[in-house]
Order: structure tokens, then C-alpha cells, then sequence
């Protein structure tokens, strides 16, 4: 399985893509949501996108929306990665698409069993 | 505000940061013991919140930790080199996500801006400190401080 990771820190790109990776994903990196969604247009294909909130150029929710809108991608799990941990703003995200939502800080324990409850967990580190 | 964010969950936010994202385990970034010394060589890292209630989380410790604290997130083994780049996006992240919990704590909805860090805390027009702490990581100091913007804000906030 692919994953885009989606965050303007190249220090949590680092931290996500790596958990990922743990588990068994391949990984793919964007800036923020333009530069993720250029990736797309440009014919990337990953099953998951984990998606920070705050960025510069377009951010989470805005990036959440634009795939949503395009059934090409309909196929692509949306996991919001965020410190926005309000209650209105995951229902926000989850109202715009967003499949699961994961707020900062986390652990490694906290993403795998994201994904555990979202079936993407790769059969090998299940086993 | 200053009724409703209290030093301890201040401190809760900083630790579960630091034993996610930095050390792995709770209980390593306890309550400095002892005089301050001065930071040398001070690197400083803030987000703003924006919205009904306004004002500022920031950290501030010595180059040679965020040196360090940088080499943990990203991997790197001890004495690695650090660009500047990855010190300040590091150092800011830690800013970031200790901000985004705070302004959870809140009572109304509001924004969080994009984290800065510089070697020194430009002024928030009108803002006091409502938290200082001081915090030791590994033995070493780190300061966690939160502003306000008051209506009424006093001399002291515009420093």
C-alpha cells in the first residue's frame, strides 16, 4: 500500500512517513495540499493520505474537499493528522470527507490502530 | 482566559508532547528544581492563537537543545549536523502542537497560526504573560511560557 503524507514540517513528514513505512506502507511526500494535489493530478495513486490542517498555499480541510469532489480519488482513505482538537473541527473534517482523524501528539500505537479501525493495516504486520 | 488554562494542564501538554513526539515515555520534562540559570544562546519558537480569545504559546531554550531536541524528531544520531532549516521547522513543530492543544483548552473556537522561531520573542501588541514554566528537559532548560492579549493589558505585556 501508498501513503501521501501531507504536512508543511518536514520534521512530521518525517515522523508520520516513518511510522508508515514501520508498517509496511510505501510513502509519498507533499508540503502542503496544493503540492499534494499536484501529485495526484500528475497520476500518483496512493491509498492513503495522511493530512496535517494548518499549512500555507491550501490547507487540510481545503485538500479534504478538493478530493472529495473528484470521484477519481474516491478510492483514497482521508486521515486528518492535526493538533486542531476541537470538537467542531473534527466534525468539520469528518463532514468533509475525512475518514479518520488523529490529533497531535500521537504515538506510533495511536497510527496503527488509526489504521487497524480503517482496515489498512498491511496483512504482513498483522500477522 | 486566566481562569481557564492553569499552569498543570500547561505542563500535561508539554509532557504528553515531549513523551510522543521526543523521549517515548512520560515524566521527562519535570518542573525546573533550583535557580534559573540563563539561556545562552536562545533559540525561541511561538505560534499564535487568533480568534475570541487571542495570545501566544512559546518555548525557549539554548541553541545546543534545540540542537538536540531537532536530532531526536528527525532521527539523527547524536553530533549529527543540524541545518538551520531543520532546527527551526523541528523546534517550531514542538511550538505547533503544544499551541494546537492549547487552544483546545479554550472556550471558544479560534485559529492557529503557523509556528515562527527566531533567537528572540517579537512583541505581541497588548499581551501579558498569564504562564511562565520553567521546565527541565534532561537536565536542561526549557520554558514554556503563554501569552494573552488582554483589553486591558498592562506595561508588563508589551515586553
Amino acid at each position: 500500500m501508498r501513503a501521501l503524507v501531507i504536512d508543511d514540517s518536514r520534521t512530521m513528514r518525517r515522523i508520520v512517513a516513518g511510522t508508515l513505512e514501520g508498517l509496511g506502507f510505501e510513502t509519498l511526500q507533499a508540503e502542503h495540499g496544493r503540492d499534494a494535489l499536484d501529485q495526484l493530478e500528475a497520476g500518483a495513486e496512493v491509498d492513503l493520505a495522511c493530512i496535517d490542517w494548518n499549512m500555507p498555499v491550501m490547507d487540510g480541510l481545503e485538500f479534504v474537499t478538493a478530493v472529495r469532489a473528484n470521484p477519481a480519488w474516491r478510492a483514497i482513505t482521508l486521515m486528518m493528522v492535526t493538533t486542531e482538537a476541537e470538537h467542531s473541527q473534527i466534525v468539520r473534517a469528518l463532514a468533509a470527507g475525512a475518514h479518520e482523524y488523529l490529533i497531535k501528539p500521537f504515538t506510533p500505537d495511536a497510527i496503527r490502530d488509526k489504521l487497524d479501525l480503517l482496515g489498512l493495516v498491511p496483512v504482513e504486520e498483522l500477522a | 482566559m486566566t481562569a481557564t488554562v492553569e499552569y498543570d494542564q500547561i505542563h500535561a501538554i508539554a509532557q504528553e508532547v515531549f513523551a510522543a513526539m521526543v523521549d517515548g515515555d512520560l515524566g521527562l520534562l519535570l518542573p525546573w528544581d533550583g535557580d534559573l540559570p540563563d539561556i545562552v544562546d536562545a533559540l525561541v519558537a511561538w505560534v499564535d492563537l487568533h480568534g475570541e480569545w487571542s495570545g501566544r504559546a512559546v518555548l525557549v531554550t539554548g541553541s545546543d537543545t534545540a540542537h538536540d531536541l531537532a536530532r531526536v524528531l528527525l532521527g539523527l544520531d547524536d553530533g549529527d549536523a543540524v541545518s538551520r532549516a531543520d532546527l527551526v521547522d523541528a523546534f517550531g513543530e514542538i511550538a505547533n502542537v503544544v499551541g494546537g492543544n492549547l487552544k483546545s483548552l479554550l472556550p471558544t473556537p479560534g485559529t492557529l497560526g503557523l509556528p515562527q522561531v527566531g533567537d528572540v520573542l517579537p512583541p505581541l501588541a497588548g499581551a501579558a504573560r498569564v504562564q511562565h514554566l520553567p521546565l527541565s528537559w534532561r537536565g536542561r532548560l526549557l520554558v514554556v511560557d503563554v501569552w494573552v492579549t488582554l483589553p486591558t493589558a498592562t506595561s508588563e505585556g508589551t515586553s
